[in-house]
């Protein structure tokens, strides 16, 4: 048989399947991938560089835009770093709302990862539906920070406001609410049988190479590896939670959706925990004025989990009220960039976006 | 307490001579010369059980004339974090490469070549990663001023007069003092 033509398509930066401003150049044969490459460079603001010309604490403007889907991760790791230098002591009140903070966080992202994920296989209702429930987490967002989507809630030294009045109660039945649609989504995604052969094999990665290539959260967990910054490094108040961090074998598309299936269910329960066992007490170690703040000279490396996986800083302080460095290094900067132009070869054209949302790709967390 | 990590200090100092600290725990720093890293990093990886690299940075360190390259390496087995620091010229700024170690290291490396102007000889991939057509200086050099290039590259979009400056135009108009914390604040 004749060997057919190499052809290159470049899929984005505008395409309705790609996961933000970033493009996949690809060379197909037929239908098959045989090469592909990342290209970003479409939004890269010198975030970093920017930093380094605001105070600590007008660098919040920035970090929450590191990730727009998901936020808080951002904040609350920049915040631990800088607490780490300076040595301040957060109250342990804060490190519970903290943590609840944080699974609301993951629990937002994992309703937009549903209709990613499902929208780029053709199943369009499950989007719209998870896209509005998400939106009962948005005002539970609204009504403890004021904000919807960026909040610069998660402050050195603890948080900026407690809860509000009636928040628990409201939260707990939001949680409720969720928890009964999950069954829903469940029955709309991982029943369907155009979803399970769809991510069945598709976008394998091999679960012995998964650690060297670099990959993290839940593409490292369905490659069957328990890794998990939460229980690796415990940090605020995951080590007083009860909660399980699943694994599957196999390391597909499959796997992965598997892992954040059960895992949405873990932040419910998280988000329970906490308001129930949270105790009473101040909420914010308060930090002298912002604009003559100093932070005594030297560097922190802080990490958290976020859906995408795992979310690090690299702060450095030279004792000035600016910071010196801040180096961000998102999940999506290796799963997004060397990880997916691996997997992608031998898949199908049509499964570019399919494993691109599996992957979480952000890509503003490529180019900071 | 700090058992693993005055253990994995130890093995590294016996090994290398390296200075090296532990600085709480889970988190070991040791400090060589930049044509030690790509063997530390080997043994470590192959050895050790540090076989995830969490990211390369770079700090500038302008008033040293020094950049400092932090490699974080993580063992998802002895759950420690083991940062390899050097400190290089900034002119030339050259640095070993070590993305036959780990093939991410590319993507990291391309970026602080672009970035920071730091060379890697043997590096795969003479493309850019971030920047295309970047003629300047690297960007994130601390003597690379954003204001200055800012103000040669682009231009306000004209509009009102009074549109330039709120917090100008209300003084002017009402004659109100803006209060000192108010006021515009500058780095120098």
């Amino acid at each position: 048989m004749a060997r057919e033509k190499e052809t290159t398509l470049y899929i984005g930066p505008q395409h309705p399947g790609i996961t933000g401003n970033m493009m996949v150049k690809v060379k197909v044969q037929g239908d098959t991938i045989t090469n592909a490459s990342v290209h970003v460079g479409y939004l890269h603001r010198a975030f970093e560089k920017l930093i380094e010309r605001r105070n600590w604490l007008q660098s919040f403007t920035i970090l929450c835009r590191f990730c727009v889907p998901e936020p808080d991760p951002m904040e609350l790791t920049y915040a631990r770093a800088v607490e780490e230098i300076e040595g301040r002591e957060v109250p342990e009140r804060a490190k519970y709302i903290r943590t609840m903070v944080m699974e609301m966080a993951r629990l937002q992202s994992f309703m937009l990862w549903y209709g990613g994920q499902s929208g780029s296989s053709g199943l369009y209702t499950l989007g719209q539906w998870s896209v509005g429930d998400r939106n009962y987490l948005l005002d539970l967002f609204e009504d403890l920070t004021g904000g919807r989507i960026y909040h610069m809630y998660i402050w050195p030294g603890g948080v900026r406001r407690d809860l509000p009045k009636g928040f628990k109660d409201k939260a707990l039945k939001t949680m409720d609410y969720i928890e009964k649609r999950l069954d829903e989504y469940d029955k709309l995604l991982f029943d369907n049988v155009i979803f399970q052969k769809r991510a069945q094999g598709v976008g394998i990665i091999p679960s012995d190479k998964a650690i060297e290539w670099g990959v993290v959260g839940a593409p490292l967990r369905g490659c069957g590896i328990k890794a998990d910054v939460r229980i690796d490094e415990p940090y605020e108040a995951y080590d007083k939670a009860d909660f399980i961090v699943p694994t599957f074998e196999g390391g597909d598309i499959w796997a992965r959706a598997q892992v954040r299936r059960i895992e949405a269910r873990q932040s419910i329960s998280i988000i329970r925990q906490m308001l129930d066992k949270m105790p009473e007490g101040e909420v914010y170690n308060k930090v002298p004025n912002p604009m003559k703040w100093k932070i005594p000279a030297g560097e922190a490396w802080a990490k958290t989990e976020s859906v995408r996986g795992e979310v690090g800083f690299y702060v450095v302080s030279d004792g000035s009220e600016y910071p010196r460095r801040v180096h961000v290094k998102g999940a999506a900067y290796t799963n997004g960039v060397t990880v997916t132009e691996k997997i992608l070869v031998g898949q199908n054209i049509a499964d570019v976006s399919f494993i691109l949302n599996s992957m979480g790709v952000c890509p503003p967390e490529i180019e900071r | 307490m700090l058992e693993k990590e005055q253990k994995l200090l130890e093995i590294l100092k016996s090994a290398f001579q390296v200075e090296g600290k532990v600085i709480r725990n889970r988190r070991v720093e040791i400090w060589d010369h930049k044509e030690m890293v790509p063997a530390i990093l080997l043994m470590v990886k192959t050895q050790l059980g540090y076989k995830h690299l969490n990211h390369i940075t770079c700090i500038d360190w302008l008033e040293e004339g020094k950049f400092q390259l932090v490699y974080t390496v993580f063992s998802h087995t002895d759950k420690l974090t083991l940062f390899v620091k050097t400190k290089i010229d900034r002119d030339p700024a050259i640095m070993p490469n070590i993305d036959d170690i780990w093939d991410q290291a590319n993507t990291y490396e391309r970026e602080l070549r672009e970035m920071y102007g730091i060379e890697f000889p043997g590096l795969v991939g003479d493309q850019e990663f971030i920047l295309e057509d970047w003629d300047e200086m690297p960007p994130m050099r601390r003597d690379f001023k954003t204001d200055v290039y800012a103000e040669k590259t682009f231009f306000a979009q004209p509009g009102r007069e009074d549109a330039q400056d709120v917090r100008e135009t209300i003084t002017k108009r009402s004659g109100e003092e803006i209060p000192e914390f108010a006021k515009k604040y500058s780095r120098d």
